[in-house]
């Protein structure tokens, strides 16, 4: 805490403690690595997070059973999730980026209401709506379809997105706006050929979380997907250490598998992500 | 002038007439689908009545004959067989060969064991009705094969009306003067009150008459010029605004008025029932449990309370702790030590309670393993409420307090080096520097961050439900999972699951409120 270093003994007492604390917090992860490689269906018998035996037969397995009608199921159901959460991205930033740009640029009659509506439905989790949204779903029809899915991701995910955006659009040069009026451009133009161009950083980190909520949702989907053969990937690895029957080796790889790729967006994103969950609780 | 007047108030008349007419055309759908309900119910009946005369049913039936009463099976008594004589002879009811109809008389029959005769419409949204009842050659049900044909909207009656309508604004409007063109306006919208009458009832009609007045008056006030001024100045902005917003009151804004609404019906079957604040009374006297039981409402807040209480507590405790640690100077490796210690954030939450689950597995877990190491016997983790509620808790600080680490680390670099050096050069010992300088610099990052993790926390659905699963007896279970419950495993009982969403909802509508007030106290009593 201070420019002084306290004595060597201190030191090195402290980063003791700190690689035994990190040690026992990585300890899960390190037991899930493990049984990935190791051999056998079962948990392991042995506390230890050094697999005795080394195999890659549980990753190839993965990839290579086949579900109920043929198909590789893990591809399958990976596929299933690509296109969730590709197409949630894709809805739920086209459809912030123009609320955003009104928010950050004009004022009218209502925008704080609109902006503090955001804020409260961002606090209030999607397991609120869940049966309004199951019922709504239902007389429509989309239940059980990825359509019906993407929907209700792309809409919970806005609010976030809105947010997250009007930040960045806020931190654009107002100069900018004025000269390109003064050119001639109208609001539309305005819009798409320099705010959106120069927002892009920003708009590519906040499309990168929508994507990653999307990816790790697991509530909604187990609840809105009946069909098996729908399922997303939260849903399929949960499906697959059921009650009765569980082959914990295959859900090891599976969850490797399945995290490597956000665990990777998120310490690319983390710095971005702090700042903008505890901006909304600040400002509002 | 006079132009500009007419076409103002044919301009309101379009505007607030459209709402009306939206209202007059749900009561037409209502009605229509009423009438047809109706007509299959008695169609139903009459197959019914004639087969139970012996006769063949006069309409189309999908299935009808003469029920058995039901006699368990000689191999399974749990089975209960029927038979079914549906003219063609006697056969068994269901098995493997016979067709899916056999499903639904096997269903009404069980429905007349237990209500006596009834006849409705199917729950499955086919539109066919079911007819069961005693005739002197047994019970008889019958199927209908089709949905009855719905009624025709009456274009050109609809057409009529909304060209007296606009007629009778534009007299109002050239022939009146200001209160002249009120009256037009009022009484132009009032026509649309006649179809709502006969085919809505009393309250369409009393809506009706009541956008009439509404707009009458608004009009005459200029508030509807004012309205829509605002919204031709801010075309723009609200143009941009439009997409995001539609999507939002479709899926947010009205599956949530909807929610609020379901909590004061009763779910039986696909049926509502309006039941008032029932379901609400039944949640908050315990729905009959004593207080000490996991199923009475009280004891589920009680600990949902203290799992936010603990999960924050030691969240902000870790967090905190290991940020202090990190951001020492002499630290080696603090890039690294930083990266590794949020790796539990990284990974998704519902993988890590299914780790975590596998971990506290009772024959296998890896905990239990390393408690054999220590001469602990084997623990049932989720067999007590002790245990399990500890398995849970365990699992979400382990998720929860990188947030933390991070919020506080965040803060903790902010503190000017010249203040540090100042209080060095003061001799201030350790604990004074953290209570003047540390902590004065922590509190106001982490008291929103404290309000944000408390609120994941209270609703932090997937590790209560895949770690304990509310094991034993529902006793863990938080109260988004007993929501949960309600709707998906007591039997479809959405209303009880809304009205439970509700409570939940002005919970944290109120913690919100609160806790932002406190942290911007907070704010303000920074120097």
């Amino acid at each position: 805490m201070s420019a002084r270093r306290p004595h060597a003994a201190v030191t090195l007492a402290v980063h003791a403690v700190l690689a035994i604390a990190t040690l026992a917090v990585l300890y899960p992860v390190m037991l899930v690595v493990k049984k990935a490689f190791e051999p056998g269906t079962t948990l392991s018998p042995s506390p230890s997070p050094v697999p005795t035996e080394v195999t890659l037969d549980h990753f190839r397995d993965l990839l290579t059973t086949r579900g109920s009608h043929g198909e590789l199921a893990f591809l399958h159901h990976a596929l299933a999730s690509v296109i969730v959460a590709l197409a949630t991205t894709a809805v739920g930033i086209g459809l912030s980026c123009t609320a955003a740009y009104a928010l950050s640029r004009f004022r009218f009659p209502g925008r704080r209401t609109a902006l503090g509506g955001f804020l409260v439905v961002q606090m209030f989790p999607a397991s609120l709506l869940m049966i309004p949204l199951y019922v709504l779903l239902h007389a429509l029809g989309l239940l059980n379809s990825l359509t019906g899915l993407v929907l209700v991701y792309a809409t919970t995910s806005i609010p976030f997105c809105v947010w997250t955006l009007k930040g960045y659009f806020d931190s654009l040069p107002r100069e900018l706006f004025e000269a390109a009026r003064v050119d001639g451009a109208g609001p539309l133009r305005i819009f798409w050929s320099i705010v959106l161009p120069l927002a892009r950083p920003g708009i590519a980190v906040t499309a990168l979380f929508a994507f990653m909520t999307a990816w790790n949702e697991y509530i909604l989907a187990t609840t809105f997907l009946t069909d098996e053969s729908k399922y997303t990937l939260p849903v399929m690895l949960k499906a697959s250490v059921g009650e009765f029957s569980a082959d914990y080796g295959q859900f090891a790889a599976g969850a490797i598998v399945t995290s490597l790729p956000v665990m990777a967006l998120f310490y690319v994103l983390q710095k971005y992500l702090v700042g903008g969950l505890t901006a909304g609780a600040v400002k509002g | 002038m006079t132009a500009g007047a007419v076409r103002r108030a044919l301009r309101d008349v379009a505007l607030v007439g459209a709402v009306a007419w939206l209202i007059v055309l749900v009561c037409f759908v209502r009605e229509r689908n009423r009438a047809a309900a109706a007509a299959g119910i008695s169609h139903a009946r009459a197959a019914a009545v004639a087969i139970g005369a012996g006769e063949r049913p006069a309409s189309a039936v999908a299935a009808a004959g003469l029920v058995s009463a039901a006699t368990p099976s000689k191999a399974y008594p749990l089975l209960r067989r029927r038979t079914v004589d549906d003219g063609a002879g006697v056969r068994a009811l269901g098995g493997p060969t016979a067709p899916a109809v056999d499903k639904l008389l096997y269903d009404a029959a069980a429905r007349f064991d237990r209500t006596g005769a009834f006849a409705t419409v199917l729950a499955d949204g086919s539109g066919r009705a079911v007819a069961a009842m005693t005739t002197p050659r047994g019970l008889a049900i019958a199927v209908t094969a089709h949905p009855e044909p719905l009624a025709r909207l009456p274009w050109l009656a609809l057409f009529g009306m909304a060209g007296l309508t606009f007629a009778l604004a534009g007299l109002g409007a050239t022939v009146g003067r200001d209160r002249g063109r009120a009256l037009g306006i009022a009484v132009a919208i009032a026509v649309a009150a006649i179809p709502a009458a006969w085919w809505g009832g009393p309250i369409a009609t009393a809506l009706v008459l009541a956008l009439a007045l509404g707009a009458a008056v608004a009009h005459h006030r200029g508030a509807t010029d004012r309205a829509l001024a605002i919204v031709r100045s801010h075309r723009i902005a609200l143009t941009f605004l439009a997409p995001a917003g539609l999507a939002m009151l479709v899926l947010v804004v009205i599956p949530f008025t909807v929610g609020l609404a379901l909590g004061f019906y009763d779910h039986h079957h696909g049926r509502w029932t309006f039941v008032g604040l029932a379901n609400f009374k039944r949640i908050l006297t315990g729905d009959g449990h004593a207080l000490s039981d996991p199923l009475n409402f009280w004891f589920i807040l009680g600990v949902t309370l203290l799992w936010t209480f603990a999960n924050v507590l030691l969240h902000v405790g870790l967090g905190t702790a290991f940020a202090l640690v990190l951001k020492q100077p002499w630290l080696k490796a603090r890039g690294m030590w930083r990266a590794l210690l949020i790796v539990p954030w990284a990974v998704p939450n519902y993988i890590t309670a299914l780790i975590w689950k596998g971990m506290f597995d009772a024959e296998y877990g890896a905990i239990n393993e390393l408690l054999r190491g220590l001469g602990v016997d084997r623990v049932s983790w989720f067999s007590q409420w002790s245990t399990s509620f500890t398995a849970n808790v365990t699992t979400n600080t382990w998720l929860g307090f990188p947030f933390m680490m991070v919020v506080a680390l965040g803060a903790l670099e902010s503190i000017p080096k010249e203040l540090e050096e100042a209080a060095d050069v003061d001799g201030a010992t350790a604990w004074q520097r953290f209570r003047e300088i540390t902590l004065p610099h922590l509190k106001p990052a982490l008291g929103p961050a404290i309000v944000l993790g408390s609120i994941w926390t209270f609703n932090m659905f997937n590790v209560i439900a895949l770690v304990s699963a509310g094991k034993p007896r529902g006793s863990t279970d938080i109260l988004v999972t007993d929501a949960y419950r309600w709707a998906f495993e007591r039997g479809e009982q959405y209303g009880m699951a809304a009205a439970m969403g509700t409570i939940i909802f002005l919970l944290l509508l109120a913690w919100s409120i609160l806790g932002r007030s406190l942290t911007r106290g907070d704010e303000e009593a920074r120097p």
